[in-house]
Protein backbone atom coordinates (compact mmCIF):
# COMPACT_ATOMS: atom_id res chain seq x y z
CA UNK A 1 0.00 0.00 0.00
CA UNK A 2 1.39 3.27 -0.70
CA UNK A 3 2.26 5.94 1.66
CA UNK A 4 -0.72 8.18 0.16
CA UNK A 5 -3.51 5.08 0.50
CA UNK A 6 -2.29 5.08 4.10
CA UNK A 7 -2.62 8.99 4.80
CA UNK A 8 -6.17 8.11 3.56
CA UNK A 9 -7.05 5.41 5.57
CA UNK A 10 -5.40 7.68 9.10
CA UNK A 11 -8.14 10.30 8.08
CA UNK A 12 -10.84 7.78 7.46
CA UNK A 13 -10.34 6.32 10.81
CA UNK A 14 -10.35 10.09 11.93
CA UNK A 15 -13.80 10.84 10.38
CA UNK A 16 -14.88 7.69 11.65
CA UNK A 17 -13.81 8.59 15.15
CA UNK A 18 -15.79 11.74 14.90
CA UNK A 19 -18.76 10.38 13.95
CA UNK A 20 -18.82 7.58 16.49
CA UNK A 21 -18.37 10.02 19.48
CA UNK A 22 -21.05 11.90 18.02
CA UNK A 23 -23.33 8.87 17.76
CA UNK A 24 -22.54 7.18 20.75
CA UNK A 25 -22.94 10.69 22.52
CA UNK A 26 -19.82 9.74 24.39
CA UNK A 27 -15.98 9.39 24.10
CA UNK A 28 -12.50 10.79 23.89
CA UNK A 29 -11.91 11.87 19.68
CA UNK A 30 -9.09 14.26 20.98
CA UNK A 31 -6.02 11.25 21.89
CA UNK A 32 -7.42 9.29 18.56
CA UNK A 33 -6.57 11.64 16.13
CA UNK A 34 -2.58 11.65 17.04
CA UNK A 35 -2.24 8.03 16.77
CA UNK A 36 -4.46 7.93 13.27
CA UNK A 37 -1.30 7.27 11.38
CA UNK A 38 0.19 5.02 13.21
CA UNK A 39 -2.71 2.82 13.80
CA UNK A 40 -3.12 2.97 9.51
CA UNK A 41 0.38 1.19 9.18
CA UNK A 42 -0.12 -0.91 11.72
CA UNK A 43 -3.45 -2.37 10.79
CA UNK A 44 -3.39 -1.82 7.35
CA UNK A 45 0.10 -2.75 5.94
CA UNK A 46 2.09 -3.94 9.07
CA UNK A 47 0.09 -6.41 11.47
CA UNK A 48 -0.31 -10.10 10.71
CA UNK A 49 -3.83 -10.68 11.58
CA UNK A 50 -7.20 -12.85 10.45
CA UNK A 51 -10.19 -11.25 11.03
CA UNK A 52 -11.89 -14.17 10.43
CA UNK A 53 -9.91 -16.45 13.22
CA UNK A 54 -8.96 -13.55 15.89
CA UNK A 55 -7.63 -15.38 18.56
CA UNK A 56 -5.00 -16.86 15.83
CA UNK A 57 -2.07 -17.76 17.81
CA UNK A 58 0.46 -16.59 15.26
CA UNK A 59 -1.06 -13.44 15.07
CA UNK A 60 1.05 -10.38 16.19
CA UNK A 61 -0.55 -8.59 19.38
CA UNK A 62 -1.59 -5.38 19.32
CA UNK A 63 -2.36 -3.08 22.56
CA UNK A 64 -3.53 0.50 23.35
CA UNK A 65 -1.95 1.77 26.07
CA UNK A 66 -3.36 4.34 26.08
CA UNK A 67 -6.85 2.94 26.64
CA UNK A 68 -9.40 5.94 26.14
CA UNK A 69 -8.19 6.25 22.81
CA UNK A 70 -10.17 3.33 21.86
CA UNK A 71 -12.74 4.79 19.29
CA UNK A 72 -10.08 4.46 16.25
CA UNK A 73 -9.03 0.94 17.34
CA UNK A 74 -13.16 -0.22 16.70
CA UNK A 75 -12.90 2.08 13.76
CA UNK A 76 -9.69 0.10 12.49
CA UNK A 77 -10.99 -3.59 13.03
CA UNK A 78 -14.53 -2.31 11.61
CA UNK A 79 -13.06 -1.58 8.84
CA UNK A 80 -10.80 -4.46 8.75
CA UNK A 81 -13.47 -6.62 9.20
CA UNK A 82 -13.96 -7.89 12.60
CA UNK A 83 -17.61 -6.39 12.83
CA UNK A 84 -19.79 -4.92 11.06
CA UNK A 85 -19.36 -0.71 10.87
CA UNK A 86 -23.21 -0.09 11.81
CA UNK A 87 -21.70 -1.36 15.15
CA UNK A 88 -19.30 1.61 16.10
CA UNK A 89 -22.35 3.83 17.73
CA UNK A 90 -23.17 1.74 19.91
CA UNK A 91 -19.99 2.81 21.55
CA UNK A 92 -20.06 3.11 25.31
CA UNK A 93 -23.82 1.95 25.28
CA UNK A 94 -25.75 -0.77 27.19
CA UNK A 95 -26.57 -3.01 24.38
CA UNK A 96 -23.24 -3.24 22.78
CA UNK A 97 -20.25 -4.69 22.92
CA UNK A 98 -17.73 -1.79 22.57
CA UNK A 99 -17.02 -1.09 25.56
CA UNK A 100 -15.91 2.27 27.33
CA UNK A 101 -12.35 1.04 26.77
CA UNK A 102 -10.61 -2.25 24.72
CA UNK A 103 -11.33 -5.13 26.27
CA UNK A 104 -10.54 -8.81 25.24
CA UNK A 105 -13.35 -10.25 26.92
CA UNK A 106 -16.54 -8.50 24.71
CA UNK A 107 -14.44 -7.26 21.57
CA UNK A 108 -13.30 -9.70 19.06
CA UNK A 109 -9.56 -8.80 17.71
CA UNK A 110 -8.94 -6.70 21.36
CA UNK A 111 -5.73 -8.72 22.74
CA UNK A 112 -5.81 -7.12 26.34
CA UNK A 113 -7.90 -5.28 28.58
CA UNK A 114 -7.10 -1.92 28.81
CA UNK A 115 -6.96 2.10 29.59
CA UNK A 116 -5.95 1.76 33.25
CA UNK A 117 -3.06 4.10 32.04
CA UNK A 118 0.39 2.41 32.01
CA UNK A 119 0.13 -1.51 31.88
CA UNK A 120 0.28 -1.75 28.42
CA UNK A 121 4.02 -2.01 28.36
CA UNK A 122 4.03 -4.37 30.81
CA UNK A 123 1.41 -6.82 29.74
CA UNK A 124 3.29 -6.78 25.99
CA UNK A 125 5.61 -7.78 27.70
CA UNK A 126 4.40 -10.86 28.79
CA UNK A 127 2.66 -11.41 25.85
CA UNK A 128 6.07 -11.17 23.97
CA UNK A 129 7.58 -13.42 26.31
CA UNK A 130 5.14 -15.72 26.25
CA UNK A 131 5.00 -16.29 22.63
CA UNK A 132 8.62 -16.31 22.21
CA UNK A 133 9.04 -18.77 24.67
CA UNK A 134 6.09 -21.15 22.33
CA UNK A 135 8.00 -20.65 19.55
CA UNK A 136 5.14 -18.04 18.06
CA UNK A 137 6.91 -15.70 15.46
CA UNK A 138 5.25 -12.55 15.26
CA UNK A 139 5.45 -9.01 17.29
CA UNK A 140 3.76 -7.30 20.29
CA UNK A 141 3.06 -3.80 19.63
CA UNK A 142 2.10 -1.52 22.12
CA UNK A 143 0.88 2.36 21.86
CA UNK A 144 1.39 4.36 25.01
CA UNK A 145 0.48 8.01 25.72
CA UNK A 146 3.07 10.38 26.98
CA UNK A 147 0.97 11.68 29.93
CA UNK A 148 0.89 7.70 30.90
CA UNK A 149 4.55 7.18 31.44
CA UNK A 150 4.18 9.17 34.37
CA UNK A 151 3.29 5.60 36.01
CA UNK A 152 5.99 3.94 37.49
CA UNK A 153 4.74 0.07 36.12
CA UNK A 154 5.77 1.44 32.89
CA UNK A 155 9.28 1.74 33.87
CA UNK A 156 9.20 -1.66 35.90
CA UNK A 157 8.41 -2.87 32.58
CA UNK A 158 10.79 -1.19 30.71
CA UNK A 159 13.46 -2.93 33.53
CA UNK A 160 12.10 -6.36 32.81
CA UNK A 161 11.58 -6.11 28.59
CA UNK A 162 15.73 -5.13 28.31
CA UNK A 163 16.28 -7.61 30.68
CA UNK A 164 14.12 -10.46 28.89
CA UNK A 165 16.24 -8.80 25.21
CA UNK A 166 12.57 -8.94 23.76
CA UNK A 167 13.33 -7.80 20.19
CA UNK A 168 9.53 -9.05 18.90
CA UNK A 169 8.05 -6.48 21.31
CA UNK A 170 7.74 -2.90 19.28
CA UNK A 171 6.30 0.17 21.74
CA UNK A 172 5.28 3.70 19.94
CA UNK A 173 5.37 6.56 22.53
CA UNK A 174 2.35 9.54 21.05
CA UNK A 175 4.12 12.66 21.92
CA UNK A 176 1.52 14.41 21.58
CA UNK A 177 2.07 16.84 25.15
CA UNK A 178 -1.37 16.69 26.56
CA UNK A 179 -2.88 14.35 28.86
CA UNK A 180 -5.97 15.34 30.94
CA UNK A 181 -5.19 17.65 33.05
CA UNK A 182 -3.05 19.79 30.75
CA UNK A 183 0.43 19.99 29.18
CA UNK A 184 2.65 16.59 30.10
CA UNK A 185 5.87 19.38 30.42
CA UNK A 186 3.85 21.34 33.12
CA UNK A 187 2.31 18.25 35.30
CA UNK A 188 5.56 16.48 35.25
CA UNK A 189 9.24 16.45 34.13
CA UNK A 190 8.67 13.27 31.91
CA UNK A 191 10.32 15.02 29.15
CA UNK A 192 12.84 14.51 27.51
CA UNK A 193 11.21 10.87 26.61
CA UNK A 194 13.63 9.25 24.50
CA UNK A 195 16.35 9.58 26.92
CA UNK A 196 14.78 8.13 29.87
CA UNK A 197 14.18 4.71 27.52
CA UNK A 198 17.59 4.75 26.19
CA UNK A 199 18.87 4.71 29.80
CA UNK A 200 16.63 1.46 30.01
CA UNK A 201 18.69 0.15 27.38
CA UNK A 202 15.79 0.18 24.62
CA UNK A 203 16.40 0.40 20.97
CA UNK A 204 15.27 4.39 20.68
CA UNK A 205 13.80 5.79 17.47
CA UNK A 206 12.18 9.34 17.36
CA UNK A 207 10.12 10.33 14.39
CA UNK A 208 7.14 12.41 12.96
CA UNK A 209 4.38 10.37 14.14
CA UNK A 210 2.16 11.66 11.12
CA UNK A 211 5.00 10.85 8.60
CA UNK A 212 3.84 7.85 7.17
CA UNK A 213 7.02 6.36 5.20
CA UNK A 214 9.11 7.03 8.98
CA UNK A 215 6.70 5.09 10.52
CA UNK A 216 7.06 2.41 8.63
CA UNK A 217 11.18 2.46 8.19
CA UNK A 218 10.93 2.93 12.03
CA UNK A 219 9.16 -0.49 12.25
CA UNK A 220 11.34 -1.85 9.67
CA UNK A 221 14.23 -0.68 11.63
CA UNK A 222 12.57 -1.76 14.84
CA UNK A 223 12.85 -5.26 13.32
CA UNK A 224 16.55 -5.27 13.12
CA UNK A 225 16.92 -5.13 16.68
CA UNK A 226 16.79 -8.13 17.97
CA UNK A 227 18.02 -8.49 21.40
CA UNK A 228 16.34 -5.60 22.53
CA UNK A 229 12.64 -4.08 22.77
CA UNK A 230 12.43 -0.80 20.74
CA UNK A 231 10.52 2.39 21.22
CA UNK A 232 9.61 4.62 18.49
CA UNK A 233 8.77 8.06 19.82
CA UNK A 234 6.63 9.70 17.70
CA UNK A 235 5.88 13.20 17.60
CA UNK A 236 2.37 13.95 17.07
CA UNK A 237 -0.43 16.14 17.66
CA UNK A 238 -3.65 16.27 19.41
CA UNK A 239 -6.98 16.32 17.18
CA UNK A 240 -4.20 16.05 14.41
CA UNK A 241 -6.43 17.34 11.32
CA UNK A 242 -10.08 18.16 12.52
CA UNK A 243 -9.44 21.56 12.97
CA UNK A 244 -10.94 22.50 15.87
CA UNK A 245 -9.67 19.95 17.80
CA UNK A 246 -5.80 19.95 16.49
CA UNK A 247 -3.63 20.99 19.68
CA UNK A 248 -6.82 21.58 21.71
CA UNK A 249 -7.14 19.74 24.93
CA UNK A 250 -10.77 20.63 25.36
CA UNK A 251 -11.10 17.75 22.64
CA UNK A 252 -9.64 15.48 25.27
CA UNK A 253 -13.50 14.42 25.98
CA UNK A 254 -16.22 15.94 24.45
CA UNK A 255 -18.96 14.95 21.96
CA UNK A 256 -19.06 17.05 18.52
CA UNK A 257 -22.18 18.43 17.43
CA UNK A 258 -23.79 17.87 14.64
CA UNK A 259 -22.09 20.92 12.81
CA UNK A 260 -19.01 19.96 14.28
CA UNK A 261 -19.10 16.67 12.47
CA UNK A 262 -19.86 18.62 9.11
CA UNK A 263 -16.75 20.52 9.45
CA UNK A 264 -14.59 17.89 10.24
CA UNK A 265 -16.26 15.89 7.30
CA UNK A 266 -15.06 19.16 4.89
CA UNK A 267 -11.72 19.21 6.20
CA UNK A 268 -11.16 15.70 5.51
CA UNK A 269 -13.62 15.46 2.18
CA UNK A 270 -10.18 15.61 -0.20
CA UNK A 271 -8.09 13.78 2.03
CA UNK A 272 -10.11 9.89 2.52
CA UNK B 1 3.62 -29.24 68.16
CA UNK B 2 6.61 -29.99 65.27
CA UNK B 3 6.32 -27.15 62.07
CA UNK B 4 6.84 -27.81 58.58
CA UNK B 5 6.76 -25.44 55.66
CA UNK B 6 4.09 -24.48 53.78
CA UNK B 7 6.05 -22.46 51.25
CA UNK B 8 8.24 -25.69 50.76
CA UNK B 9 5.15 -27.74 50.63
CA UNK B 10 3.48 -25.92 47.89
CA UNK B 11 6.70 -25.40 45.91
CA UNK B 12 6.86 -28.68 45.38
CA UNK B 13 3.57 -29.68 44.14
CA UNK B 14 4.52 -26.71 41.53
CA UNK B 15 7.56 -28.35 40.59
CA UNK B 16 5.94 -31.70 39.81
CA UNK B 17 3.37 -30.45 37.95
CA UNK B 18 5.33 -28.32 35.94
CA UNK B 19 7.45 -31.67 34.76
CA UNK B 20 4.05 -32.98 32.84
CA UNK B 21 3.33 -29.39 32.15
CA UNK B 22 5.84 -27.41 30.12
CA UNK B 23 3.87 -24.22 30.00
CA UNK B 24 4.05 -23.59 33.74
CA UNK B 25 6.08 -20.89 34.66
CA UNK B 26 7.08 -18.78 37.76
CA UNK B 27 7.28 -15.28 38.29
CA UNK B 28 8.87 -13.59 40.50
CA UNK B 29 9.41 -10.34 41.79
CA UNK B 30 12.56 -11.04 43.85
CA UNK B 31 10.64 -13.99 45.93
CA UNK B 32 12.38 -17.10 44.29
CA UNK B 33 14.22 -17.90 47.54
CA UNK B 34 10.93 -16.42 49.64
CA UNK B 35 8.85 -19.02 47.54
CA UNK B 36 11.60 -21.70 48.11
CA UNK B 37 11.59 -21.73 44.59
CA UNK B 38 15.40 -22.24 43.89
CA UNK B 39 15.13 -25.92 43.35
CA UNK B 40 12.39 -25.48 40.64
CA UNK B 41 14.58 -22.87 39.54
CA UNK B 42 17.45 -25.62 39.43
CA UNK B 43 15.34 -27.67 37.72
CA UNK B 44 14.01 -25.09 34.79
CA UNK B 45 16.33 -22.44 34.35
CA UNK B 46 14.31 -20.68 31.74
CA UNK B 47 11.13 -20.83 33.00
CA UNK B 48 11.76 -18.94 36.48
CA UNK B 49 10.95 -15.28 35.04
CA UNK B 50 12.62 -12.87 37.44
CA UNK B 51 11.33 -9.26 37.11
CA UNK B 52 12.74 -7.72 40.12
CA UNK B 53 11.22 -6.18 42.81
CA UNK B 54 8.47 -5.38 40.60
CA UNK B 55 5.06 -6.80 42.02
CA UNK B 56 3.01 -4.31 39.43
CA UNK B 57 4.81 -5.59 36.57
CA UNK B 58 4.93 -9.48 37.86
CA UNK B 59 1.28 -9.55 37.70
CA UNK B 60 0.61 -7.26 34.56
CA UNK B 61 3.31 -9.96 32.47
CA UNK B 62 2.03 -13.28 34.02
CA UNK B 63 -1.50 -11.60 32.12
CA UNK B 64 0.04 -11.19 29.48
CA UNK B 65 2.15 -14.53 29.35
CA UNK B 66 -1.66 -16.30 30.16
CA UNK B 67 -3.50 -14.71 27.04
CA UNK B 68 -0.91 -16.67 24.97
CA UNK B 69 -2.01 -19.67 26.75
CA UNK B 70 1.18 -19.82 29.23
CA UNK B 71 0.28 -21.07 32.96
CA UNK B 72 1.85 -18.47 35.48
CA UNK B 73 2.23 -18.64 39.38
CA UNK B 74 2.94 -15.01 40.41
CA UNK B 75 4.89 -15.75 44.03
CA UNK B 76 5.59 -12.96 46.26
CA UNK B 77 4.16 -11.74 50.11
CA UNK B 78 0.49 -11.88 49.94
CA UNK B 79 0.40 -8.13 51.03
CA UNK B 80 3.22 -6.94 48.25
CA UNK B 81 0.74 -9.12 45.71
CA UNK B 82 -2.67 -8.56 46.70
CA UNK B 83 -2.26 -4.51 47.79
CA UNK B 84 0.35 -3.41 45.56
CA UNK B 85 -0.70 -5.42 42.65
CA UNK B 86 -4.30 -5.19 43.63
CA UNK B 87 -5.80 -3.14 40.44
CA UNK B 88 -4.14 -5.56 38.37
CA UNK B 89 -4.98 -8.70 39.64
CA UNK B 90 -8.85 -7.51 39.24
CA UNK B 91 -8.37 -5.58 36.02
CA UNK B 92 -5.98 -7.61 34.02
CA UNK B 93 -6.35 -11.18 35.41
CA UNK B 94 -9.87 -11.40 37.26
CA UNK B 95 -11.92 -9.64 34.16
CA UNK B 96 -10.39 -11.40 31.90
CA UNK B 97 -10.55 -14.69 33.81
CA UNK B 98 -6.55 -15.26 32.82
CA UNK B 99 -4.87 -18.55 33.84
CA UNK B 100 -2.81 -16.99 36.14
CA UNK B 101 -2.18 -18.83 39.53
CA UNK B 102 -1.07 -16.79 42.95
CA UNK B 103 0.53 -17.56 45.82
CA UNK B 104 0.61 -15.38 48.72
CA UNK B 105 3.47 -15.56 51.76
CA UNK B 106 3.43 -14.83 54.86
CA UNK B 107 -0.59 -14.64 55.03
CA UNK B 108 -1.37 -13.77 58.74
CA UNK B 109 0.10 -12.23 61.73
CA UNK B 110 1.25 -15.20 61.77
CA UNK B 111 3.19 -15.33 58.75
CA UNK B 112 5.20 -12.00 59.15
CA UNK B 113 5.49 -12.05 62.91
CA UNK B 114 8.49 -10.47 63.81
CA UNK B 115 9.02 -8.58 60.74
CA UNK B 116 5.83 -6.13 61.92
CA UNK B 117 2.96 -4.39 60.12
CA UNK B 118 4.67 -4.23 56.90
CA UNK B 119 5.18 -7.91 56.43
CA UNK B 120 1.96 -9.44 57.98
CA UNK B 121 -0.92 -9.32 55.77
CA UNK B 122 -4.87 -10.11 57.27
CA UNK B 123 -6.48 -8.02 54.45
CA UNK B 124 -5.98 -10.46 51.69
CA UNK B 125 -8.74 -12.68 51.72
CA UNK B 126 -10.99 -9.80 51.98
CA UNK B 127 -9.59 -7.73 48.95
CA UNK B 128 -9.33 -11.19 46.54
CA UNK B 129 -12.73 -12.20 47.91
CA UNK B 130 -14.61 -9.12 46.48
CA UNK B 131 -13.20 -9.96 43.34
CA UNK B 132 -15.69 -11.07 41.11
CA UNK B 133 -13.66 -14.88 39.38
CA UNK B 134 -10.93 -15.32 41.70
CA UNK B 135 -10.94 -18.31 43.84
CA UNK B 136 -8.92 -18.32 47.64
CA UNK B 137 -8.16 -21.06 49.03
CA UNK B 138 -6.24 -21.33 52.62
CA UNK B 139 -5.07 -24.47 53.45
CA UNK B 140 -4.22 -25.29 57.42
CA UNK B 141 -0.75 -27.17 57.44
CA UNK B 142 2.06 -28.27 54.80
CA UNK B 143 0.15 -31.35 53.82
CA UNK B 144 -2.44 -29.36 52.81
CA UNK B 145 -0.73 -26.39 51.20
CA UNK B 146 0.71 -28.91 49.19
CA UNK B 147 -2.22 -30.80 48.06
CA UNK B 148 -4.00 -27.14 47.89
CA UNK B 149 -1.35 -25.96 45.22
CA UNK B 150 -2.14 -29.21 43.27
CA UNK B 151 -5.86 -28.28 43.25
CA UNK B 152 -4.92 -24.58 42.08
CA UNK B 153 -3.34 -25.47 39.22
CA UNK B 154 -6.23 -27.77 38.55
CA UNK B 155 -8.65 -24.77 38.33
CA UNK B 156 -8.78 -22.90 35.15
CA UNK B 157 -8.68 -18.88 35.71
CA UNK B 158 -7.44 -16.91 38.57
CA UNK B 159 -7.21 -18.92 41.85
CA UNK B 160 -5.33 -17.43 45.02
CA UNK B 161 -3.09 -19.70 47.47
CA UNK B 162 -2.43 -17.85 50.93
CA UNK B 163 1.10 -19.49 52.44
CA UNK B 164 2.69 -18.67 55.72
CA UNK B 165 6.19 -18.29 57.05
CA UNK B 166 7.44 -21.57 56.33
CA UNK B 167 6.85 -22.57 60.12
CA UNK B 168 4.00 -23.93 60.45
CA UNK B 169 2.56 -26.49 62.81
CA UNK B 170 1.87 -30.08 61.96
CA UNK B 171 -1.54 -30.72 61.84
CA UNK B 172 -2.94 -33.63 59.15
CA UNK B 173 -1.44 -36.29 58.80
CA UNK B 174 -0.21 -37.66 55.07
CA UNK B 175 -3.02 -38.61 52.87
CA UNK B 176 -5.46 -36.12 54.38
CA UNK B 177 -7.55 -35.25 51.28
CA UNK B 178 -7.51 -31.09 50.66
CA UNK B 179 -11.23 -30.63 49.86
CA UNK B 180 -11.70 -28.03 47.39
CA UNK B 181 -14.77 -25.98 47.43
CA UNK B 182 -16.24 -27.83 50.13
CA UNK B 183 -15.47 -27.74 53.65
CA UNK B 184 -14.25 -31.03 56.01
CA UNK B 185 -15.18 -31.75 58.77
CA UNK B 186 -11.94 -32.48 61.33
CA UNK B 187 -13.42 -33.32 64.34
CA UNK B 188 -17.36 -33.63 65.58
CA UNK B 189 -18.21 -34.78 69.30
CA UNK B 190 -21.48 -33.35 69.06
CA UNK B 191 -23.42 -30.30 67.77
CA UNK B 192 -23.49 -27.87 71.48
CA UNK B 193 -21.32 -25.04 69.00
CA UNK B 194 -19.91 -25.30 65.42
CA UNK B 195 -15.99 -24.10 65.25
CA UNK B 196 -15.14 -22.68 61.60
CA UNK B 197 -11.28 -22.43 61.05
CA UNK B 198 -9.22 -21.35 58.16
CA UNK B 199 -5.44 -21.59 58.21
CA UNK B 200 -2.95 -22.01 60.12
CA UNK B 201 -4.63 -21.54 63.22
CA UNK B 202 -6.34 -24.73 62.92
CA UNK B 203 -3.73 -26.54 66.04
CA UNK B 204 -5.54 -24.19 67.92
CA UNK B 205 -9.17 -24.44 67.21
CA UNK B 206 -8.46 -28.76 67.78
CA UNK B 207 -6.88 -27.90 71.02
CA UNK B 208 -10.10 -25.76 72.30
CA UNK B 209 -12.32 -28.64 70.87
CA UNK B 210 -10.56 -31.07 73.46
CA UNK B 211 -10.77 -28.59 75.93
CA UNK B 212 -14.31 -27.74 75.43
CA UNK B 213 -14.90 -31.41 75.21
CA UNK B 214 -13.37 -31.85 79.32
CA UNK B 215 -15.80 -29.29 80.32
CA UNK B 216 -18.31 -31.01 78.93
CA UNK B 217 -19.30 -29.17 75.69
CA UNK B 218 -19.06 -31.13 72.45
CA UNK B 219 -18.39 -29.37 69.35
CA UNK B 220 -17.39 -29.70 65.97
CA UNK B 221 -14.78 -28.21 64.01
CA UNK B 222 -14.63 -27.66 60.13
CA UNK B 223 -11.43 -27.05 58.10
CA UNK B 224 -12.63 -24.17 55.65
CA UNK B 225 -9.67 -23.92 53.31
CA UNK B 226 -11.53 -23.05 49.76
CA UNK B 227 -12.64 -19.66 50.87
CA UNK B 228 -14.41 -18.79 47.61
CA UNK B 229 -16.61 -20.17 46.30
CA UNK B 230 -17.63 -21.03 50.01
CA UNK B 231 -19.40 -24.06 50.77
CA UNK B 232 -22.10 -22.21 51.74
CA UNK B 233 -24.41 -25.54 52.08
CA UNK B 234 -22.02 -27.33 54.22
CA UNK B 235 -21.38 -24.26 56.16
CA UNK B 236 -25.13 -23.65 56.79
CA UNK B 237 -25.89 -27.86 57.34
CA UNK B 238 -23.36 -27.03 60.77
CA UNK B 239 -25.09 -24.26 61.79
CA UNK B 240 -28.45 -25.40 61.13
CA UNK B 241 -27.08 -28.80 63.00
CA UNK B 242 -25.51 -26.48 65.71
CA UNK B 243 -27.12 -23.28 66.04
CA UNK B 244 -24.31 -20.92 67.01
CA UNK B 245 -20.82 -20.99 65.73
CA UNK B 246 -17.30 -19.16 66.22
CA UNK B 247 -14.90 -18.84 63.41
CA UNK B 248 -11.33 -18.54 63.64
CA UNK B 249 -8.91 -16.95 61.52
CA UNK B 250 -5.34 -15.57 61.08
CA UNK B 251 -7.13 -12.41 59.33
CA UNK B 252 -9.19 -9.23 60.13
CA UNK B 253 -12.67 -10.12 60.77
CA UNK B 254 -13.28 -8.25 58.28
CA UNK B 255 -13.56 -10.24 54.55
CA UNK B 256 -12.23 -13.25 55.59
CA UNK B 257 -13.78 -16.55 57.04
CA UNK B 258 -15.57 -14.56 59.63
CA UNK B 259 -17.39 -12.85 57.00
CA UNK B 260 -17.73 -15.46 54.43
CA UNK B 261 -19.45 -17.72 57.12
CA UNK B 262 -21.93 -15.03 58.67
CA UNK B 263 -22.83 -14.13 54.65
CA UNK B 264 -24.10 -17.59 54.37
CA UNK B 265 -25.49 -17.42 58.23
CA UNK B 266 -27.30 -14.60 56.81
CA UNK B 267 -28.79 -16.14 53.93
CA UNK B 268 -29.66 -19.95 54.80
CA UNK B 269 -29.25 -20.16 58.43
CA UNK B 270 -29.07 -17.60 60.62
CA UNK B 271 -27.96 -17.84 64.14
CA UNK B 272 -25.47 -16.47 66.51
CA UNK B 273 -21.63 -16.52 65.21
CA UNK B 274 -18.76 -14.84 66.63
CA UNK B 275 -15.60 -13.87 64.72
CA UNK B 276 -12.34 -14.57 66.02
CA UNK B 277 -9.22 -13.06 64.60
CA UNK B 278 -7.85 -10.02 64.44
CA UNK B 279 -10.42 -7.16 66.09
CA UNK B 280 -9.86 -4.55 63.42
CA UNK B 281 -6.54 -3.32 64.46
CA UNK B 282 -2.53 -3.81 63.30
CA UNK B 283 -0.81 -6.02 65.81
CA UNK B 284 2.80 -5.85 65.84
CA UNK B 285 6.27 -7.85 65.94
CA UNK B 286 6.75 -10.76 67.86
CA UNK B 287 7.02 -14.55 68.12
CA UNK B 288 4.69 -16.27 66.34
CA UNK B 289 2.71 -18.11 69.13
CA UNK B 290 3.08 -14.72 71.41
CA UNK B 291 1.59 -12.67 68.87
CA UNK B 292 -1.77 -14.99 68.22
CA UNK B 293 -2.00 -15.21 72.06
CA UNK B 294 -1.61 -11.77 72.33
CA UNK B 295 -4.26 -10.83 69.75
CA UNK B 296 -7.07 -12.74 71.07
CA UNK B 297 -6.23 -16.44 69.17
CA UNK B 298 -4.88 -18.77 71.75
CA UNK B 299 -6.67 -21.92 72.81
CA UNK B 300 -8.34 -19.72 75.78
CA UNK B 301 -9.89 -17.04 73.65
CA UNK B 302 -11.62 -19.83 71.20
CA UNK B 303 -12.74 -22.18 74.24
CA UNK B 304 -14.13 -18.89 76.09
CA UNK B 305 -15.59 -17.64 73.12
CA UNK B 306 -17.22 -20.67 72.35
CA UNK B 307 -18.80 -20.23 75.78
CA UNK B 308 -19.83 -17.04 74.81
CA UNK B 309 -21.84 -18.02 71.56
CA UNK B 310 -23.91 -20.84 73.84
CA UNK B 311 -25.36 -18.15 76.42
Amino acid sequence: MTADELSRIANRLRLDVVETVHDAGDGHPGPCMSIADIMAVLYFEEMKLDPQNPRWPERDRFILSKGHACPILYAALARRGYFPLEELKGLRSLGSFLQGHPDSKKIPGVDTVSGSLGNGVAIGTGMAMGCRMQGIDNYVYVIVGDGEEEEGIIWEAAMAAAKFKLGNLIVFADLNNHQSGGRVTDLSSLYPVPDKWAAFHWHVQSIDGHDIPAIQNAIAEAKKVTDRPSIICCKTLKGKNIPYMEDNNAWHKRVPTDEEVEIARQALKDKL
Amino acid sequence: MSTKSTREAAMLAIQEAARKDDKIVIVSPDAVAAARATKFREEFPDRVIEVGIAEQDAVDIAAGLASTGMKPVVVTYAGFLTMRACEMIRTFVAYPGLNVKFIGLNGGMLGGEREGVTHQFYEDVGILRSMPGVKVLCPADAQQAKEAASAMLEQEGPVYLRLGSGREPEVFPEGTPFTYGKLRVVKSYGHDVAVFASGFVMDRAIQALEELKEQGINATLADVSTLKPLDEEGVAKLLTACGRAVTVEDHNIYGGLGSAVCEAACRLAPCKVLRLGLQDVYPRSGKAAELLDAYGLSVQDIVNTAKEAMK
